[in-house]
């Protein structure tokens, strides 16, 4: 086998401080042929030229490159051995500038250490194998679980690139969160009318076509990996065709049964024919099956004689089980409150008029319970509300960390109470107060100066306890024995994980994080990264946040598989991975468990464990775990790494 | 005796990690900050692939001593290698004590990208650690005697 050895000056930074000539005498005798070069500058157009020449004029089978760093150079290289027509990883590199040069301040030692590098890189490179890169075909079309801002931002700009998307969500209704809000901080827009574009384009804008909308529906199963996923979906009947109808309602006020209704948390009632709410979207009414008559067997069919279309009411609607193949799949499902009764001296549950944050959103809401209209339960305005902020979050005995967007909401609140309850008393209990951001503290300040607002701090909401006198509610805190009286209490409780995104991730195999929110690969580099490959993470299932961070996560989720998966171009696999060798595994599965991509599996018709090329990272972790030597690690071999190991020390 | 015991150079192979040791032990040469060249650096992507059988094999063939650096927990490029790694290590150190290893010849530690200067204070400590004990053999020998 013949070896060529180039070794770079790189000026004087490496030719300074080691003998080249030294180390040329030194090289080992061995089986292969030898031939040592050096190169003034081997980066450079010239540098690569010469090292191209040389490898193809020479015959040469296995190249050595002693320089700088690989980190630097180590592809420029490899692009070079291709270009000479050699395979790109028959190459070793040797650190002698940053790892001996720069560092050595004996010119001997540097010299003699760079030769047993050399000799190192000599003997690990007789064993390397050529490694070709793989390729394999993409379905370029896209899953989005979960219609809120998140989602629909993602499949807009899916859907606008010109591929399909298909938005599974678990509600009859698009828009997630904020389009039941009335306003919004920071600036107090109208919640609905700033997402009705997107809405809007989602159902019938120009794209509208390249985009699959399924409502009550949930993803049951996936398989596959990044670029190939099966995803099943079932989907539960809404009893009514999305486009046949014409959202006119007639078949609401006819039907006669109702029962409470979730989307508005359940402060007033819906017929079991209607809508989530006024203006909800997709504009068509849903059964709840729960508590239709027809469904239960009676014969009532008053809401179809009403509706004035044909067939827009179907009631022997069936759930449907939908398979779809996609390349990447973007989690999007958003979050929930904390369970306010966990802190029961606060009264939730339990007190009338004590609410959390969402369900004050709710009256404050013209299509809400209360039309917009902030009623006690006694049907009175309130003369004072106090509002509870770190609800459960900054808490080690509830939720450690800062949920982000109460303070805002908050102060929000603050000014939605002022506007319609003029002179109405406003108090806020805070542990903290968090308003970062160039925009959010108008709201803060606004609150600040009123003169009927008060701000009360308390250390601990174990000591607050919410009681009621004659109607009245009566905060005290036990820390101080002050007390405050107020007609009405929000509660702003942590954000925290839906009840489903356990169930979702095990479906995904995509982790969490210890609170239970989606884990993403890197906090600050890539946060809309799951941990496994094609599977993307876009708003609060991540991190509490609000609309801003969630758009823009929205975003970077179709960023990532715009640019990474690309119709009609192959995904290509790196060959630096794991390979079982079938015949001598065991199948102790020890590596299923250690590799952290869940890229190993057990197929119990080969009797073996198989690595999936495409999810493989080539860590090598279950490759020194296997206990019985059966997998390879493509460029870090046992025997390649054993032989630098001796390489070093002879 | 003593004059023997300084000449000594000791012999050591450190298994980096390509992601954050590798990146710092660069970072070392990029401020140009001298340590001692008694450590053979043997890249691995992740900790995680250090094989026990690959520090067994540094010992056999003459090394004095090996160190192992890894990506502070939490910061490993593939999540969790350094995990497997230190557990690894753990049997490691018990396997080389029944061979009569000295505990100082074989160390685990975490290095991060941007530590060059703790690379050059672990490898500094690391060589001169091993200087003390001597060369390999001998004090096997010593054991046994
Ligand atoms: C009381 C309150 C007030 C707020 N006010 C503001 C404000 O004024 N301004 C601001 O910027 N931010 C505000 N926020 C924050 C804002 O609501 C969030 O940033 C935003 O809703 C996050 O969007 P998302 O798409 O991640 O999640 P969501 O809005 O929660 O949407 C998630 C969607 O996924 C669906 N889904 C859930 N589980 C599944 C499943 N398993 N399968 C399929 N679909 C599923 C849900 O039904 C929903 O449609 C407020 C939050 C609260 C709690
Ligand atoms: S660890 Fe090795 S023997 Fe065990 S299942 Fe995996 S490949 Fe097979
Ligand atoms: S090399 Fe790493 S990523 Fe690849 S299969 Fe093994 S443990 Fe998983
Ligand atoms: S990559 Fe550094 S320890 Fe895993």
């Amino acid at each position: 086998m013949k070896i060529g050895i180039y070794f770079c000056k790189c000026g004087t930074n490496i030719s300074d401080k080691i003998d080249s000539e030294k180390v040329k005498t030194g090289l080992p005798s061995g089986p292969s042929e030898l031939s040592f070069k050096t190169i003034d500058f081997m980066c450079s157009e010239d540098g690569k030229e010469s090292l191209e020449k040389d490898i193809k004029e020479n015959g040469i089978e296995r190249v050595v490159v002693s320089a700088c760093s690989p980190r630097d150079h180590e592809n420029t290289f490899m692009r070079v051995l291709s270009k000479a027509g050699i395979n790109p990883y028959l190459m070793q590199m040797v650190n002698v500038r940053e790892q001996v040069a720069w560092v050595t301040e004996d010119n001997e030692k540097a010299t003699e250490k760079a030769g047993r590098y050399i000799n190192a890189a000599i003997c690990r490179v007789e064993l390397h194998d050529p490694l070709e890169k793989k390729e394999i075909d993409i379905c370029p079309d896209v899953l989005v679980i979960g219609a809120g801002p998140a989602g629909l931002k993602t499949a807009l700009s899916i859907a606008e690139s010109g591929r399909k998307v298909v938005i599974v969500e678990k509600t009859p209704v698009i828009g997630g969160m904020p389009v039941r809000f009335e306003e919004l901080f920071p600036n107090m827009e109208c919640g609905p009318c700033m997402l009705e574009p997107v809405l809007g384009d989602i159902l019938h804008g120009e794209h509208a076509e390249n985009i699959e909308l399924l409502t009550i529906a949930e993803v049951v199963d996936v398989v596959g990996s990044y670029g190939n996923f099966t995803v099943t979906v079932k989907q539960k009947p809404r009893y009514s065709d999305i486009h046949k109808c014409i959202g006119c309602g007639e078949c609401i006020e006819p039907c006669p049964v109702s029962a409470k209704n979730i989307y508005n948390c359940n402060l007033s009632e819906r017929k079991a024919i209607s809508f989530p709410f006024a203006g909800a979207l997709p504009n068509a009414p849903f059964i709840d099956e729960a508590i239709c008559l027809k469904k239960k067997g009676y014969d009532c069919s008053l809401c179809k004689d009403a509706c004035p279309v044909e067939d827009a009411i179907i009631f022997d609607d069936a759930e449907r089980t939908i398979v779809r193949n996609v390349g990447a799949i973007v989690v999007a499902i958003g979050s929930d409150s904390y369970d306010c009764t966990k802190i029961p001296d606060l009264g939730y549950g339990k007190i009338p008029d004590v609410h959390t944050g969402v369900e004050f959103e709710r009256i404050l809401a013209s299509n809400g319970p209360t039309y917009g209209e902030i009623q006690t339960s006694q049907g009175a305005a309130p003369k004072s509300v106090a509002i509870i902020h770190c609800v459960g979050s900054l808490d080690k005995e509830h939720k450690e960390y800062c949920s982000g967007i109460c303070c805002q909401y908050a102060f929000k609140f603050n000014h939605l109470i002022e506007n319609k309850l003029p002179g109405a008393k406003i108090h806020h209990f805070y542990k903290e107060l968090v308003i970062p951001g160039k925009e959010d503290f108008h709201l803060y300040n606004h609150a600040k100066e009123n003169p009927n607002s008060t701000f009360i701090r308390y250390n601990n909401i174990e000591t607050l306890a919410v009681s009621e006198k004659e109607g009245k509610k009566i905060i005290t805190n036990s820390a101080d024995g002050s007390s405050v009286e107020a007609d009405m209490v929000i509660l702003c409780p942590a954000v925290v994980p839906t009840v489903e995104s356990g169930k979702l991730g095990t479906i995904l195999e995509a982790t969490h994080d210890k609170f239970g929110f989606f884990e993403e690969l890197h906090g600050r580099m890539d946060s809309t990264q799951s941990k496994i490959k094609g599977v993307y993470l876009a708003g609060t299932c991540q991190s509490p946040m609000d609309i801003q961070k969630t758009m823009n996560q929205g975003m970077a989720a179709a960023g990532y598989i715009l640019s990474g998966l690309v119709a009609g171009r192959k995904l290509e696999i790196k060959p630096i991975t794991a390979v079982v060798e079938e015949d001598r595994c065991s199948g102790c599965r020890v590596c299923v468990l250690v590799c952290p991509y869940k890229a190993v599996a057990y197929d119990t018709e080969k009797g073996s464990s198989v690595v999936n090329e495409v999810l493989c990272q080539g860590c090598g972790t279950c490759v020194a775990a296997c206990p019985v030597g059966a997998i390879k690690g493509n460029h870090f071999t046992n025997n390649e790494i054993l032989a630098e190991i001796e390489g070093v020390l002879s | 005796m003593t004059e023997q015991k300084t000449s000594f150079e000791p012999k050591i192979v450190g298994f980096l990690c390509n992601w954050c040791s590798y990146a710092g032990a660069d970072k070392a040469g990029t401020a140009q900050s001298p340590y001692p060249p008694n450590v053979d650096v043997v890249k691995v992507m992740c900790s995680g692939r250090v094989d026990p059988q690959f520090v067994m094999k540094a010992f056999e063939k003459g090394a004095d001593g090996v160190i192992i650096l890894a990506c502070h927990p939490g910061d490993c490029h593939y999540k969790e290698g350094n995990y497997r790694a230190a557990q690894r290590f753990r049997m490691l150190s018990r396997l080389l004590k029944q061979f009569g290893i000295e505990e100082g010849r074989c160390r685990f530690d975490y290095v991060s990208a941007g530590e060059g200067e703790k690379f050059v204070t672990v490898i500094t400590d690391m060589v001169a650690a091993v200087r003390a004990l001597g060369p390999l053999n001998k004090s096997e020998q010593a054991k046994t005697a």
